[in-house]
């Protein structure tokens, strides 16, 4: 054993091979170590896989063109209503807070058909028992030039993106 | 033992650390951070930019359920630029979807917009792959099981070397647009339509079928081939058939690469159902069979002084020597037309050109739809080729005018002999042979055996020139020298009367008696014929039975045939009265030739 050590290092470790044991445990320390700190991250992230399912939470609804000032527009499928103002363009859920039904648009702002809750023109409850205003979603343009709304990040209500 | 250990732990560290990369960064994640990078420097607004900061890599997917199965196309989780109009000239996978015209695009004050957007349509409805895959070799097909390999660009391992490369570009796609757009003569499908025009020009239509295309029964049906198949095989199929499957007898078409290129692509589109029609439409095509096509390939107007040679160019064109031999080019399937002028006469020629059971009911020739017009210039270009072959020798004649059918042998098993039904006679069968009289074996080879592919030789060889053609045959294949024939007791013509009485006896005495071999229906096929060769004589042929004489039948009947397996029935008791119903009955179920009298009344 020595022998071959002196061999691989080129004979420059001292002759008890005191130094050699030590450094040779560190090592195996080390790679023990480091594999269970990867092991255990990997684990903590496996908690949560990186999957996806269903229809995409960041979609296109078209082209700015697509929604006339003084629009508020509702896309069934995307359960969102798309607000435009002049030069300013907002997309609001519709779905009810309280459990989850889609809410019509009404003069006053939006009704829940199933518990009668009320919100105004800007999601803010008004009445029923919906506890919380309906979430705004982040709206951006993209590169080609149409409305991309973000329904995983919700944004400050009354927050327009300026066209 | 400590150095050993620590490399193990080594090495187990470093496998973790490759795992754990390989896992927690994949590629389409190392993608879309380099898109992200990429992005932000391209970006106008300080917003832009924040929002591309805050982005994180993540698994885009469009779920598409219009077109068939629910699609889960994950593809943008690589190709993210595919919609950035920015990223045109850039490399793959970071590169913009390209806009164009054919795909409908719009171009509107210097911007394209999409007819097919990426949202409403995913991706594989178009290109195929495997929509659900993040890493590009499954993703793409080309892992070998994967059904549907990216159209056009991805090709899998076990694909022939010499054909892959043939199966890239663009024009593989539009198998798939035709799903869709299924109208005819759709301008950005237009090797789709090739495909079409080649399928009937090239006369696949004639064996094959398709459902609302062509009725053909000898090949398979191609009606859902594009689902079942991938464009390696159908390459390959349409280019070298017998590489596939050595048994096919499907012939070699001569085509370029570009015209198989159209075939296979129409092929490919032709998937037995399309997103374009409905349920109902399904059902009623389900209920009806659907409509018989009647269309054909383009016809071509012929001229009357031209046609000769509008003839010859259509015997080019519609791919005859595919089966046939026509001078320098063999098919290695049908018989040689090169001097059938000299062998059939024109109505014959026109007759089983529209309908090529009516003179042979068991050949293998397809009934074309050509108009008759075109019918008739093919006839006088074929009626025209009357060119006798100069031949010195009987080896040299046998080589050129039998060894087709015959074979090398004489065995009956030359190079097309397994496509003609009857087989061709094995001339080694010196029972058969020597149990002829040398005259009857003349007539066969100078006026041929109607019915059947033997053509008359008559025009071509001369009495003496047939009878040293026989002498060869019965030196070289045959062998045994002849034998003096018995005088055999026949009656001239059919001593029993013709009447519905005698036909009811000769049936009984049919079922009982023959109908194993030559099958209940008189058409050769008995439970036994398939075990022999040659085999039974197929008694409806009506060409054949109106040749024979009433002796030829009798002595058949009662002193059999040598050489096959029909039995002297005079052994197992049949009288001449039992075998002259038997005659009665074989005139009686062949449709009356023309003039209304039997050979026998002659």
């Amino acid at each position: 054993m020595a022998v071959n050590l002196k061999k691989i290092s080129g004979g420059t470790l001292s002759p008890d091979g005191s130094y050699r044991r030590r450094m040779l445990g560190w090592l195996t320390g080390v790679g023990l170590v480091g594999s269970g700190v990867f092991s255990a991250i990997s684990n903590f992230v496996f908690i949560k896989p990186r999957t996806a399912s269903g229809q995409p939470q960041r979609f296109s609804i078209g082209k700015p063109e697509d929604f006339p000032p003084g629009a508020r527009m509702a896309l069934g499928a995307q359960r969102i209503v798309v607000i435009r103002e002049g030069n300013r363009l907002a997309a609001v859920s519709t779905t009810c807070t309280q459990l989850g039904c889609i809410v019509g648009l009404s003069d006053t702002g939006f009704a829940c058909p199933c518990h009668g809750s009320r919100f105004d023109q800007d999601g803010n409850v008004t009445g029923g028992p919906a506890p919380r205003p309906l979430p705004w979603y982040k709206v951006s343009l993209t590169p080609n030039g149409e409305i991309e709304v973000d329904k995983d990040t919700v944004i400050q209500p009354g927050s327009y993106l300026s066209l | 033992m400590r150095l050993a250990l620590a490399i193990g732990t080594f090495l187990i560290l470093l496998i973790h650390g490759v795992v754990f990369y390989n896992q927690f960064f994949q590629k389409w994640e190392r993608n879309q951070i380099a898109y992200f990078g990429q992005a932000r420097s391209l970006a106008k607004t300080d917003a832009e930019r924040a929002a591309l900061a805050e982005r994180k890599p993540a698994i885009e997917q469009i779920v598409v359920s219009n077109f068939g199965e629910t699609r889960v196309d994950r593809c943008t989780t690589c190709h993210i630029a595919s919609d950035d109009p920015r990223f045109a000239a850039k490399a793959h996978p970071l590169k913009t979807h390209p806009y164009s015209l054919e795909l409908g695009d719009t171009q509107k004050n210097g911007k394209w917009e999409r007819r097919h957007k990426f949202a409403e349509f995913g991706c594989t409805v178009c290109h195929d792959g495997q929509g659900r895959g993040l890493e590009p070799k499954y993703s793409h097909g080309e892992d070998e099981y994967w059904p549907e390999p990216l159209l056009g660009y991805a090709t899998q391992e076990h694909w022939r070397k010499d054909f892959a490369p043939k199966l890239k570009g663009k024009a593989f796609l539009e198998a798939n647009c035709v799903q869709c757009h299924t109208e005819r003569g759709f301008k950005s499908t237009p090797t789709v339509e090739r495909g079409r025009q080649l399928f009937y020009a090239s006369n696949c239509y004639g064996c094959h079928r398709i459902q609302g295309i062509s009725e053909g029964t000898i090949g398979p049906d191609l009606t859902e081939v594009g689902r079942t198949w991938k464009v390696d095989y159908l390459w390959a199929r349409i280019a070298d058939p017998k590489s596939v499957l050595a048994t096919s007898i499907m012939p070699k078409f001569r085509l370029k690469d570009d015209e198989v290129k159209s075939l296979v692509v129409f092929l490919k589109s032709r998937k037995g159902r399309n997103f374009a029609e409905t349920e109902i439409d399904r059902f009623k095509v389900k209920l009806t069979g659907g409509e018989p096509s009647k269309a054909g390939p383009q016809p071509v107007e012929i001229k009357p002084g031209e046609m000769v040679q509008q003839g010859e160019k259509l015997v080019a064109d519609r791919a005859c020597a595919a089966c046939h031999k026509v001078g320098e080019k063999d098919g290695g399937v049908a018989p040689d037309l090169s001097f059938e002028g000299l062998l059939k006469g024109e109505d014959w020629l026109l007759e089983h050109f529209k309908n090529p059971r009516s003179t042979m009911p068991d050949s293998i020739m397809p009934a074309f739809r050509f108009t008759e017009a075109e019918f008739k210039a093919m006839t006088a270009y074929l009626s025209g080729l009357r060119t006798v072959p100069v031949l010195s020798t009987p080896d040299a004649t046998y080589k050129a005018f039998c060894l087709r059918c015959h074979g090398e042998k004489g065995d009956g098993q030359g190079p097309i002999g397994q496509h003609l039904d009857p087989f061709p006679r094995d001339l080694t069968k010196s029972g058969f042979m020597n149990s002829k009289p040398t005259e009857r074996l003349v007539a066969s080879i100078r006026s041929g055996v109607p019915g059947t592919s033997m053509p008359a030789w008559g025009k071509v060889l001369d009495e003496t020139r047939a009878k040293s053609l026989l002498d060869y045959i019965q030196e070289t294949f045959t062998k045994e020298p002849r034998r003096e024939l018995k005088a055999r007791d026949l009656p001239d013509r059919n001593p029993v009367p013709m009447s519905p009485e005698s036909m009811t006896r000769g049936q009984t005495t049919f079922v009982n008696r023959c109908a194993g071999c030559h099958g209940p229906k008189g058409d050769g096929k008995g439970v036994n014929a398939l075990d022999i060769l040659p085999r039974p004589r197929n008694l409806r042929n009506g060409a054949f039975v109106e040749s024979v004489n009433d002796r030829r039948l009798f002595d058949s009947i009662l002193y059999g045939v040598q050489g096959t397996a029909m039995p002297p029935w005079i052994d197992y008791g049949l009288s001449t009265n039992e075998v002259g119903d038997l005659v009665n009955f074989i005139r009686g179920i062949n449709p009356k030739p023309k003039g209304g009298q039997h050979a026998a009344a002659n």
